[in-house]
């Protein structure tokens, strides 16, 4: 890390915000194209080769729609609303590094906006801000409709919210950081050891350590981009669109944009957390980090094109009953885990404080099937 | 006047404004809403302050979390319902001015008397650093130090979370057992909470009388009624105070497009 002028740093958050903005227009492009390949069609194709220009035509339509404001809409906060969603969408994506350092005309320069040294926290909050461009959008239209989305997605993100945040502390017992940069660098170191006289070297990567945190934070994650199979808040079939029925035009594409950039900044982010980031075979670099989000987005295509929707107690089920207890179970071990690795417990004290946790896990399990016969929904 | 100076006056005058907001505004939702962005813009002062982490923890917990629900119960509450938003006795009013200037003279006394004139402490932005960071000092004073307190505190907050269970819980059924609401308004499907979905709360005595009274039930993913009286159009909210008598039915059991309605006619 090296201090630049903070022009330099301007510059980057520029590049890096623009990145995303043209990222999530392709990023609408290739959903439809993912989509209609696994639904035997041929997607757009008209506009440019391989309808590459869709997205541009998108925009221009969008802007020449007519701007409705319903008449009992509360005019400030119907306007405000869209765009509290769309500005914090990408300010996440400011902590995320792209790579280490290239020197361009002899500056040496960061290629990450800026290394907060509470990096995943600052992320979080950003998203739970930007709950309210959906809640005040739900409760601004004068819509019933409306309204039902906007106090399910408040609901839905609280919720996930705090599973997304426990799944990641694991990690941070590891990297014993909370800053991205700081993470990812930790998981850039190889991990050598030896088994039966062979010497492996394998990356450090934190899906390897944590697994449990890694599939409940891209569970977690999915809901908390309202994203299919999660994607109650805007249900179509029941709620018409949910927060956004009354919107139109630009201001509909604004709610757009912003939920396409912020499943683009937590694909990045997962990437970050769990795979290395811009750690990979051959060189290291912002290639890598592309690779990775890319999958996790054709992960989010695939799941909208395959998973019917949940209903909305199952959502809060899965979230409460099932996530949650399982994100502390997973702090508990990889602290006593770590504790034993630190060397600051003895073995006797960790195999009797794993065989207690497993034994109360296991009891708590089983007494809450047997409860949930009695309790169904 | 350097940047730093130049950010901070804009934080804090934002923040007083928007803090003159939440009393000014008429509407309850907009006083929430300037709420927000009074919290918003103390984070930014923490963080001017080297506090991040506070700052950060401050717009997860107040403005992501507590200020949502507020908003929820704002939004869900009849405007006409909620009392006069700037009424009350000329006397009440006098005696919360009087109770405001004191609050405000205390807060100048201790401001006054304390940090201009006490010595600064020993945690400067060095020393904090020097020990390992923000969090980390932040965390290992919780973690050890203030162990009781922390764990006080959850306590608290568990006893507060059942009571409010014990609370929601809903009372016991008046007249013929029915099948129970479970007391919250189910966004999750249009005929609300009306409990024919699930099984009832095996709450009270009637719980047992109530599940016998079942008529409709969920045989291979399809609802099979066998009287349909036992599935009304109401939502749930009205349900909880009028149950639906057959000779009001005829005028308010509309048909729903689902064709239940006419499944009633024919029968």
């Amino acid at each position: 890390m090296t201090d630049q002028p903070l022009w330099i740093t301007y510059i980057v958050g520029f590049i890096v915000l623009n990145l995303l903005l043209v990222g999530m227009a392709y990023m609408t492009w290739a959903e439809r194209k993912v989509i209609a390949l696994m639904q035997d069609r041929v997607g757009p194709n008209r506009t440019g080769p391989f309808g590459l220009l869709q997205p541009i035509a998108d925009g221009v339509k969008l802007l020449g729609k007519e701007d409705l404001v319903p008449k009992f809409a509360d005019k400030r906060v119907f306007i405000i609303a869209p765009l509290i969603s769309f500005v914090t969408a990408p300010l996440a994506g400011l902590v995320i590094p792209f790579g280490d350092t290239v020197t361009i005309f002899g500056q040496e320069i960061n290629l990450y906006v800026t290394d907060l040294n509470v990096g995943v926290l600052y992320m979080l909050a950003v998203g739970s801000v930007g709950v309210y461009g959906i809640i005040l959008g739900g409760y601004s239209s004068a819509n019933r409709y409306s309204l039902l989305g906007a106090l399910r997605a408040a609901a839905q993100v609280i919720s996930y919210e705090i599973v997304l945040g426990l799944s990641l502390v694991g990690v941070f017992i590891l990297s014993s950081s909370l800053s991205l940069v700081t993470i990812v660098n930790e998981q850039r170191q190889p991990l050598d050891f030896s088994l039966g006289g062979l010497d492996f070297s394998i990356p450090n990567w934190y899906i390897f350590s944590q697994p449990i945190a890694f599939i409940i934070f891209l569970i977690a994650a999915v809901a908390e981009t309202n994203r299919a199979p999660f994607d109650l808040p805007e249900a179509e079939t029941e709620l018409i669109s949910g927060f956004h029925t009354e919107y139109s035009g630009f201001r509909f594409s604004f709610y757009f944009l912003a939920e396409y950039i912020s499943m683009i900044v937590i694909s990045l982010l997962a990437a970050s957390l769990f795979l290395g980031g811009i750690d990979g075979p051959l060189a290291d670099g912002f290639w890598w980090l592309l690779l990775k989000a890319s999958i996790f987005l054709f992960f989010y295509i695939w799941l909208r094109a395959t998973l019917p929707r949940f209903r909305y107690d199952q959502l809060m089920g899965i979230a409460w009953k099932v996530l949650l207890p399982l994100t502390l179970v997973n702090i508990l071990l990889t602290g006593l885990i770590r504790l034993r690795g630190n060397d600051q417990i003895s073995l006797q004290a960790f195999l009797i404080t794993g065989g207690v946790i497993l034994v109360v896990v296991l009891a708590v399990y089983l007494a809450s099937t047997r409860k949930q016969e009695a309790y169904v929904g | 006047m350097s940047a730093e100076v130049l950010v901070f006056d804009i934080l804090a005058v934002l923040a007083v404004i928007s803090g003159a907001g939440v009393v000014l505004a008429r509407n309850p939702v907009h006083s929430a809403i300037s709420l927000v962005v009074t919290f918003v813009n103390l984070a930014g002062i923490f963080v001017m302050l080297r506090a991040e982490f506070l700052g950060v923890v401050q717009i997860i917990v107040y403005t992501g979390a507590i200020l949502v629900l507020v908003l929820f119960v704002i939004m869900l509450v009849d405007p006409d319902d909620l009392p006069d938003f700037h009424g009350g006795r000329p006397l009440q009013r006098a005696a919360a001015f009087v109770i405001g200037l004191m609050l405000l003279g205390e807060v100048a006394v201790a401001i006054l008397t304390r940090t201009v004139v006490g010595q600064p402490g020993p945690w400067s932005e060095e020393f904090v650093l020097e020990q390992g960071g923000n969090v980390q000092v932040l965390g290992q004073f919780l973690y050890s130090g203030y162990v009781l307190p922390i764990q006080a505190i959850a306590v608290v907050l568990l006893v507060g979370t059942i009571g409010a269970l014990v609370l929601a819980r809903p009372d016991e059924p008046v007249g013929r057992p029915r099948p129970r609401h479970t007391g919250t308004i189910s966004l999750g499907h249009p005929r609300g909470a009306e409990g024919e979905f699930h099984e009832p709360l095996p709450l009270g005595a009637g719980a047992g009388a109530a599940r016998s009274e079942r008529r409709g039930e969920m045989r291979g993913g399809i609802i099979v009624v066998t009287d349909a009286e036992s599935y009304s159009d109401r939502p749930a909210w009205e349900l909880e105070f009028s149950e639906p008598s057959a000779d009001s039915n005829d005028t308010s059991y509309a048909d729903d497009g689902f064709g239940v309605g006419k499944e009633r006619n024919r029968s």
